[in-house]
């Protein structure tokens, strides 16, 4: 089977090859002949790379040791369900499971654009395919899963275990399916540019995969920040590491073009800006790539044989030259009319939506960056670490959430002051009565107290303001179409799922500002060493060290677990047992925290240490309003699905508004 | 006959004062310069501790690469515990942050000093979000402007054509601002 695994990955090769250049004398010399043969690539390829992942997968199931891969990241004692996370826990296997997703998503491109657009998509295909044709060099030649060991041993070294959390079998793949998503978009864009073809119909090609990308981009810096909550032990969440960094900026570039795509939409403007958008989104998708397999930045993510930073170093500079070159040579097709009816209004909201989300992305990609430029200039390599990037990007990130607030209630094209004042005065003035019922409530001893403060704040405009959107909405449909509340809620959602979609994915992100000001300024922790009896107060609750068992759970873990009682006002409220486990052959035990989630804060426990008279070492973490960070994702998928939900009525309905909007607009007839 | 050029053009934004807006604009600063000239913490002696451990990088054998307020590694334990007998024994975090950084180098700092080559680390993400902000600022202008012309020479040649009172254009403007949100 392993042979077989090999072989179809050079058949896949050899095929994204063929694909390669049999798309592109297709399409240049329009040869009917060659499309029909094209036809059947994307399939052969996609075929090829599952039967190959299919084989490491059965490599790691039936632990078959004499794989290289599978005996570094996998064992007999692990967990069927972490041996098949282990297929993408390794630089070999990831680049697989990439590649893996990039043929399937390659399969539905062509799938779904078989009988149209054959401008653009064969370029869109060549892009594709040139893409997967890299991932397969490398796995061909460079970073082969199915290296073998030519005496096969008994056992393997096993999944590293912090990687062995369910969060971490979720978060790679969905960060992944983000990832590799970008890769459409980016795809058509090229194409769009290589053929010429400038309008905005690329963009309407590729809305849903962009949409659907960016959610599980999202949602994978989501998941990754709950594995590192739960498995890292040290009470955070987000530690600014390299690598998150990685994931995140292309977030936030997908993000500026989400909203900047608008306004092409709308106004036909923005041309250039949209194409480099979607263009940057993909570069930093692989740059973030380069930063977890060059061992250039050192991260706590990077992996084990991180030798591949030359290859995707290169790969990222020819991406960076042929985009620059084909933007600029293209600039003449891609000017736009570029007016504005006014400073005031929501077009040049969006551009200082589009500026902060970039400050931030860039602030982020400097301080990612700064160690290696350090070094360079002065000799000295220096640490960029948290502390930087809270001072640095914080501010922006509030001037952001403002923004969130203020972008809805401004009109399109021009605002008048009248205006304003009318959509603002209630807003304003909710998170005015925030700002002073909250002011004796909350300490502002420090910074971060006093930003946590403003974000409040800011949060309770901005729901305001989202609120009083679907108060509107739904009070007029009410009344005109005569429907009760909640269907007409619902009705005008369905009737609008973009926009309304949209305003849903905002709540989520007010949750989110609000559960990290929460968290951040007003937790608090200590750590004790107790005897069994003994306890420690924080903040309203009093956790007693109850006792201490073991477990050995199979020939290579055992655990140690901790049993604390938590009691609040003399009542028990809670049994924690937070735990180390010790991995044969490892030589840092793991801890494993034990959280009790609630609305209003998390308790998080720590099993740091023991010793054999059964005293241990208990990290007690009060960490308020968590829970509203990962409520605040669910809200955001929630949101996207409204905005991609499948509508085949949407079609018709912006023909008829386009048909009224274009009624009002056009010069009035007597 | 009413075209909609006309109405926009009579629309009447009264512009805010010049005053008023560099009354803003300095109040923004003026919060700025305090945030940011605030205390990252408190000086509480508990706070102490905190503060030494987001300043510095674990420094264990492994070379974990986290800072020391997030390490959870064995060593991490006990670099806390010298830290805070030496805080005890009355050295100010600065004290211990220079020995740190006598016996480590700069390395061991979780974030560049404000000092010489590294405050190019600080300042460039602000410059490049005041230039990036002006450049926006000038392009808005220079479209608004653009579309101002346009309408103005559309004026022109509609000069003959009846106009409409500004209230009802006043109210035009709020059922399509209406329309638009």
């Amino acid at each position: 089977m392993n042979e077989i695994g090999e072989f179809a990955l050079m058949i896949a090769l050899a095929t994204s090859l063929y694909g390669c250049v049999t798309y592109v004398m297709a399409a240049r010399g329009n040869r009917v002949d060659l499309y029909l043969s094209a036809e059947k690539i994307p399939f052969i390829l996609a075929a090829c790379v599952i039967v190959a992942s299919a084989a490491l997968l059965r490599g790691l199931l039936m632990d078959d040791f004499s794989l290289q891969y599978v005996w570094a990241y996998s064992n007999r004692d692990l967990d069927t369900f972490y041996k098949i996370s282990s297929f993408w826990g390794g630089q070999k296997g990831s680049l697989l499971f990439w590649t893996l997703l990039l043929t399937c998503y390659t399969l539905v491109v062509h799938i779904q654009n078989r009988k149209r657009n054959a401008m653009v998509v064969p370029y869109a295909m060549v892009v594709l395919m040139t893409i997967t044709t890299f991932f397969l060099v490398l796995l061909n030649f460079s970073t082969n899963p199915f290296e073998v060991i030519p005496v096969p041993p008994e056992d393997g070294r096993g999944l590293n275990p912090l990687l062995q959390n369910y969060w971490m079998v979720i978060h790679p793949p969905t960060l992944y399916l983000g990832y590799v998503g970008f890769t459409v978009p980016f795809a058509f864009a090229m194409a769009a540019l290589i053929c010429k073809n400038l309008d905005d119909s690329w963009i309407r090609l590729t809305r849903k995969w962009t949409l659907v990308s960016w959610f599980f981009l999202c949602m994978g810096n989501l998941f990754g920040a709950q594995w590192a909550y739960l498995e890292l032990g040290w009470g955070g969440y987000w530690a600014w590491d390299p690598v998150e960094n990685a994931a995140f900026m292309p977030l936030l570039v997908a993000t500026a073009y989400l909203h900047s795509v608008m306004i092409q939409e709308k106004k036909d403007m923005m041309k250039v800006w949209n194409m480099s958008l979607v263009l940057l989104t993909f570069v930093m998708t692989i740059f973030g790539t380069f930063i977890t397999r060059s061992g250039l930045i050192q991260s706590v993510h990077t992996f084990d044989e991180a030798t591949l930073g030359y290859y995707f170093l290169a790969f990222l500079g020819v991406i960076i030259v042929i985009c620059v070159g084909l933007i600029l040579t293209r600039l003449p097709l891609l000017k736009s009319k570029n007016e504005l009816d006014s400073f005031l209004s929501r077009e040049s909201s969006f551009l200082f939506n589009n500026l902060l989300l970039l400050g931030i992305g860039f602030a982020t990609f400097w301080g990612t960056i700064f160690p290696i430029i350090s070094e360079a200039v002065r000799g000295v390599k220096i640490t960029v670490g948290p502390p930087f990037y809270n001072q640095v990007n914080v501010p922006i990130g509030l001037a952001l959430l403002a923004l969130i607030g203020i972008g809805p209630i401004i009109a399109w094209r021009k605002a008048t002051w009248s205006n304003l004042k009318k959509n603002f005065i209630k807003p304003v003035s909710a998170g005015l009565l925030a700002a002073g019922v909250l002011f004796p409530f909350l300490p502002l001893g420090n910074r971060s107290e006093i930003y946590s403060y403003i974000t409040f704040v800011l949060c309770v405009f901005v729901m305001t303001t989202i609120l009083i959107e679907f108060f509107k909405g739904t009070v007029a449909r009410k009344n005109l179409h005569d429907e009760k509340l909640v269907e007409a809620l619902g009705s005008l959602v369905w009737r609008s799922k973009s926009r309304y979609g949209g305003y849903i994915v905002h709540i989520g992100v007010v949750l989110i500002f609000a559960g990290i000001a929460g968290s951040q300024s007003y937790g608090a922790h200590t750590e004790k060493r107790m005897k069994i009896g003994e306890s420690v107060v924080v903040k309203d609750f009093t956790f007693t060290y109850e006792r201490l068992g073991f477990i050995e759970e199979n020939a290579t873990k055992t655990r140690a677990i901790a049993q604390v009682g938590v009691y609040k006002d003399g009542k028990r409220v809670w049994t924690g047992q937070p735990e180390k486990e010790f991995y044969k052959g490892q030589n840092q035990p793991v801890s494993e925290v034990d959280v009790l989630s609630t609305w209003q804060q998390d308790l998080y426990l720590i099993l740091a240490d023991f010793t054999e008279d059964e005293a241990a070492t208990i990290k007690v973490y009060v960490n308020p309003m968590v829970s509203w960070i990962w409520m605040g994702g669910w809200v955001i998928a929630f949101g996207t699905m409204v905005s991609v939900w499948p509508d085949r009525l949407e079609k018709r309905r912006r023909l008829e508004r386009m048909k009224i909007q274009s009624a009002v607009f056009s010069p009035a007839q007597e | 006959m009413v075209t909609k050029k006309i109405e926009f053009m009579q629309v009447q934004v009264p512009r805010a004062s010049f005053a008023w807006k560099g009354f803003c604009n300095g109040m923004l600063v003026l919060l700025f310069v305090f945030l940011s000239i605030l205390p990252a913490s408190t000086a509480h002696s508990s706070a102490l501790l905190a503060d030494l451990e987001n300043a510095l990088m674990c420094t264990c054998d492994d070379k974990c690469g986290k800072v020391l307020g997030n390490c959870t590694c064995d060593s991490s334990d006990k670099i806390r515990m010298g830290f805070a007998a030496q805080l005890e024994s009355g050295l100010t975090v600065q004290q211990i942050i220079k020995e740190q950084v006598a016996k480590y180098g700069e390395t061991v700092l979780s974030s560049p000093t404000k000092t010489g080559f590294n405050i190019t680390a600080w300042a460039t993400p602000f410059v490049a979000l005041v230039v990036g902000g002006l450049g926006i600022r000038k392009i808005v202008q220079t479209w608004a402007g653009k579309k101002q012309g346009v309408e103005t020479s559309g004026d022109e040649k509609s000069a003959g054509e009846p106009t409409v009172p500004t209230k009802y254009s006043s109210k035009l403007q709020d059922e399509l601002d209406k329309l638009d949100s």
